[in-house]
């Protein structure tokens, strides 16, 4: 663990002291090492599940997922940033690095922690530089009240956590993950043991997000810069479905009837927020749209506590990350060459840009769940175990399929087909860095094509 | 939408359906007894119209509220309201008629609200110097090249059904005071065959024109002395004036509520990047593509960068200087990349003269061989007259000063000539204002530029601007919405002409 954090963490004098030259280029090569070494973790090789242990942290196979992808993600996140940020004066650049390593590090002890309360710090600690992050670099006026909702939403949900957590402890005496696995049903009054249920899940269900408490999210994406945007794609919606995941174990028998309004509200905000991607002009905004969606679907499968459902809710999270955060690059090229975000004005780039056409082809394909990606085994094991659960649930998983697959078919027909615009047809050729960004990402969604049992979790 | 208003007004009108007799004695209750149908009645309403002072009423109780709250509405970030946005889709430069239009048809055009966001950048929401509420405002088909007949058709088309386009829910219906008495051209002998041959091409393309010889003009209206006039060509549907203003504002209006943003302030920069490319010939081309646009406030040294994607040139007489901006002139001036926007300002004066025993109500727009041309004003005996000066004499541009001497010298002598009761008039006003005057072929420049990637224009009509402004603001919506001309071909008004150095000249320009 710590052959990870230290040198993390020594990036951040790295970004402080590399000369100007050879900042982005050393900052890229060495957050690339640390996530070759992070593959390590996907090795489980112990049968209790829980390796790399130390006092305080650990990995297990539901972590180590998650983990890895967040290792990922900081060289992608550097080479994304690496084109908007060239205008800005060094220190700025040094500071958004800094904002980006600091970010990856309290993400890293949050899914490593093993005592809750160091994954409740960690958590609220991630909120800090995606916040600057966001109100700093975003590119509109709307930032601030995007940065708002973002910090609020979370900071007013997180709040009854915390006391949760403290009441918890009080009871049972600890914390540790290890050892709330082993316990047994917690004796709570009745009518506490509702308030308890909620204010375990509420912070995670925000972040989720589930559907009535979403309304942070397309704002905080659309608002973000690209670094931002994918973090916040990628890692920081699946630190709400691992809370969840992490904090059912203690609330077990209370989920069976409590669970039931929060899973068709995912369920119907599956339905809702796909429809709604239907009608959005712009294209970031579409994009934040189907992370709800396909998150509405991780939080019903999380819910309803099945090892099938949590298998395919830690599948498709991770496969959702790779592929949210490859759409938000591939809108980001179209932004940096265009400057604006609206479908309608940056049609038909399959003719100006056939490569690039090849990208949002794949990752469109992946968004709408194509065999044999693990888009669709998350998705498919996710509506198997719902099933079980209640026959009902196939009209909204279903729907909710059908309407995916055609917002996403409909975003790349909008973007790469059509009459060309007369503005675009002279526009700057793709950099080799941008067809390096979605290789990066596409191609560990098509290896674990050939290896899903790394992402499936312990449930299995 | 128009085919959804039109139904709306179908059941309004019509007789037995269920809601038709309570909705127009709801609007006889408030504008007063009314025929059937659309009310277009400007006046005030009788009576108060509880939604149009809903919205002023919810502001005045916020207001109230906040005022009554503690704490101030200071915020760190709101330094100047008047400020534009920081970043748009498509900012539009120049407020007159032609980029209302253009940001109407836009709106119109996006398919879902809040599709695109536009900007329109006016530096004078007086309008004291804008070419739009100085013109004449006449409408005419009588052109001889087919795509300037096609859109001033279009246009009248559009401006019959203005309501329908432009009426905004629970506003007072738009009304242009479309008076359409026609156009009549007087040619000479020698330019009599040029006529006929115009008058086929407008028949052809469905402009309701006839030609009418010496004895017949004289039956038609006996005021006229029909010396020297060896044809006659008058314009019986579809030609006429009508008030710019009122377009203006009816195009303003519908856009805004629609939802372009208006700002007041004067594009002084450009923030473009270069990119330095080969031809497959080998030579080098060198595009430019526009960022931002530096917009200034009024009176101030507050400027903004606004981010956007597209600017469309729509500054009218100004078009060819802003057009500088992007540094045109920097290039060779015989390659592509350094042909400047041949438009610029020119001057033309408007008399309005009172003769009580001058023509009749039914006198049409008349325009002598000569240069002459007169139209009727209002209902009391007024006129409204001028000339265009010949090439030698244009006037000085740098102000707006009304040249009375022009009158006496060019107008009135001609005036005279041609319509004997005008020997006694009185010049009761004058005002001057500018063409937007195309010096290579004096048509209007619709289309994108072959260098500057993201800049479209529309502008350079020469004095027919108005009477065009609906038709080419479609055009050039759908030209950025649709990528192409999807109603009437405009191609042949595009840049390629000029680039070509093949003039598209009209021949009988005013």
């Amino acid at each position: 663990m710590l052959k990870i954090l230290i040198p993390t963490l020594l990036l951040i004098p790295t970004s402080w002291l590399a000369k100007a030259k050879w900042l982005w280029p050393t900052t890229l090569l060495h957050s690339f090492i640390i996530t070759l070494f992070s593959l390590a973790w996907l090795k489980n090789t112990t049968e209790t599940n829980w390796s790399t242990l130390n006092p305080y942290m650990a990995t297990d196979p539901l972590s180590s997922p998650l983990l890895t992808l967040t290792c990922c993600l900081l060289p992608l996140m550097i080479l994304a940033s690496q084109n908007h940020l060239a205008q800005d004066p060094l220190v700025r650049q040094r500071i958004y690095i800094t904002l980006l390593v600091t970010l990856q590090l309290s993400l890293i002890m949050a899914f490593a922690a093993t005592e809750l309360t160091m994954f409740y710090v960690m958590f609220e600690t991630s909120l800090i530089p995606t916040l600057i992050l966001i109100t700093r670099w975003g590119n509109q006026m709307e930032r601030l009240n995007a940065g708002t909702y973002f910090l609020f939403y979370t900071l007013a949900s997180s709040l009854p956590l915390l006391i949760t957590l403290l009441a918890f402890q009080n009871k049972t005496g600890t914390l540790s993950l290890l050892i709330i696995q082993l316990l047994g049903p917690i004796p709570i009054s009745p009518y506490v043991n509702i308030i308890w249920w909620t204010t375990s899940l509420l912070a995670f269900l925000v972040k989720m997000p589930l559907y009535g408490v979403h309304l942070w999210l397309p704002k905080a994406h659309v608002e973000a810069p690209i670094a931002g945007s994918m973090i916040l794609a990628a890692v920081l919606l699946k630190l709400g479905g691992y809370g969840m995941m992490r904090l059912m174990l203690i609330l077990s028998p209370l989920a069976k009837e409590l669970c039931y309004p929060f899973i068709i509200l995912a369920l119907w905000g599956v339905l809702m927020t796909s429809s709604i991607c239907l009608g959005q002009t712009d294209l970031k905004s579409l994009i934040a749209y189907s992370s709800v969606s396909h998150m509405g679907l991780v939080a019903a499968a999380i819910l309803i506590q099945t090892p099938w459902g949590l298998t395919g809710a830690l599948i498709l999270m991770i496969a959702h990350g790779l592929t949210s955060s490859a759409l938000f690059c591939l809108a980001n090229t179209n932004y940096e060459r265009t400057h604006t975000r609206t479908m309608i004005l940056t049609r038909g780039s399959q003719m100006i840009l056939p490569l690039m056409a090849t990208w949002w082809l794949i990752t469109c394909l992946a968004n709408l769940a194509l065999p044999p990606l693990p888009n669709l085994m998350g998705e498919l094991i996710i509506i198997s175990a719902l099933l079980g659960w209640s026959w009902w649930t196939i009209i909204f998983t279903g729907a909710g399929a059908l309407i995916t697959a055609t917002y996403s078919l409909y975003m790349y027909l909008m973007t790469q087909r059509g009459p060309v615009p007369n503005h675009m047809i002279s526009m700057n050729p793709s950099h080799s860095r941008e067809h390096l960004l979605l290789t990066l990402h596409l191609l560990p969604l098509l290896l674990l094509v050939f290896k899903p049992t790394t992402i499936w979790g312990s449930a299995y | 939408m128009s085919a959804w208003r039109r139904l709306h007004v179908k059941v309004r009108r019509a007789h037995g359906l269920f809601t038709s007799r309570r909705v127009t004695e709801q609007y006889t209750w408030m504008y007063g007894p009314s025929t059937l149908g659309q009310n277009l009645s400007t006046g005030k309403p009788l009576r108060n119209d509880f939604f149009k002072e809903l919205e002023a009423q919810l502001a005045a109780m916020r207001k109230k509220a906040a005022d009554a709250l503690p704490g101030s509405s200071w915020s760190p970030f709101d330094i100047n309201p008047n400020l534009p946005p920081e970043r748009a889709d498509i900012v539009i430069i120049g407020g007159g008629v032609m980029g209302w239009s253009i940001a109407y048809w836009l709106k119109q055009k996006e398919r879902v609200r809040e599709g695109v966001k536009v900007i329109v950048v006016e530096r004078d929401l007086t309008y004291s110097q804008a070419s739009t509420v100085l013109s004449a405002g006449g409408i005419r088909q009588q052109f001889s090249l087919p795509e300037n007949i096609h859109l001033s058709l279009a246009s009248a088309d559009f401006m019959r059904n203005i309501n329908e386009h432009l009426g905004v829910l629970n506003e007072d219906p738009v009304d242009l005071q479309f008076n359409q008495s026609g156009y009549l051209f007087l040619a000479s002998e020698e330019v009599a065959h040029i006529m006929e041959e115009n008058y086929s091409t407008q028949r052809q393309v469905g402009a309701k024109v006839t030609l009418l010889s010496p004895t017949q003009l004289k039956e038609k209206f006996p005021w006229i002395n029909t010396d020297g006039v060896a044809l006659a060509s008058y314009g019986l549907e579809n030609e006429g004036w009508f008030d710019p203003w009122s377009l203006l504002n009816a195009f303003r209006r519908k856009a805004m509520s629609m939802g372009v943003i208006q700002c007041c302030g004067e594009v002084t920069d450009f923030k473009y990047t270069v990119s330095m490319m080969t031809s497959p010939g080998g030579d080098p081309v060198v595009y430019k593509r526009i960022n931002s646009v530096k917009v200034q406030m009024p009176k101030g040294l507050e400027y903004q960068m606004v981010e956007c994607a597209i600017v469309v040139n729509a500054a009218g007489a100004f078009s060819g200087k802003l057009a500088e901006m992007l540094g045109i002139s920097s290039n060779p001036k015989d390659t592509i990349a350094g042909t400047p926007v041949p438009v610029e300002p020119r001057k033309r004066y408007i008399y309005v003269v009172h003769c009580p025993d001058g023509p009749g109500l039914d006198t049409p727009f008349l325009i002598d061989y000569s240069g002459m041309y007169f139209r009727r004003e209002g209902l009391g005996g007024n006129y409204i007259t001028g000339a265009s000066p010949k090439e030698a004499d244009e006037p000085d541009t740098s102000n707006l000063e009304v040249d009375h001497q022009f009158f006496e010298d060019s107008v009135w002598p001609r005036l005279a000539y041609r319509v004997p009761a005008f020997e006694k008039l009185k010049v009761t006003s004058a005002w001057a204002g500018f063409y937007d005057y195309n010096t290579f072929d004096q048509n209007g420049i619709i289309g994108d530029h072959p260098v500057i990637n993201n800049m479209y224009f529309a502008t350079g009509f020469s004095g027919h601007g108005l009477q065009q402004s609906p038709a080419a603001g479609r055009a050039v919506a759908e030209l950025i919405l649709d990528g192409n001309f999807k109603t009437l071909d405009m191609r042949g008004l595009g840049f390629r002409r000029i680039m070509a150095q093949e003039p598209i000249l009209e021949r009988n320009i005013l």
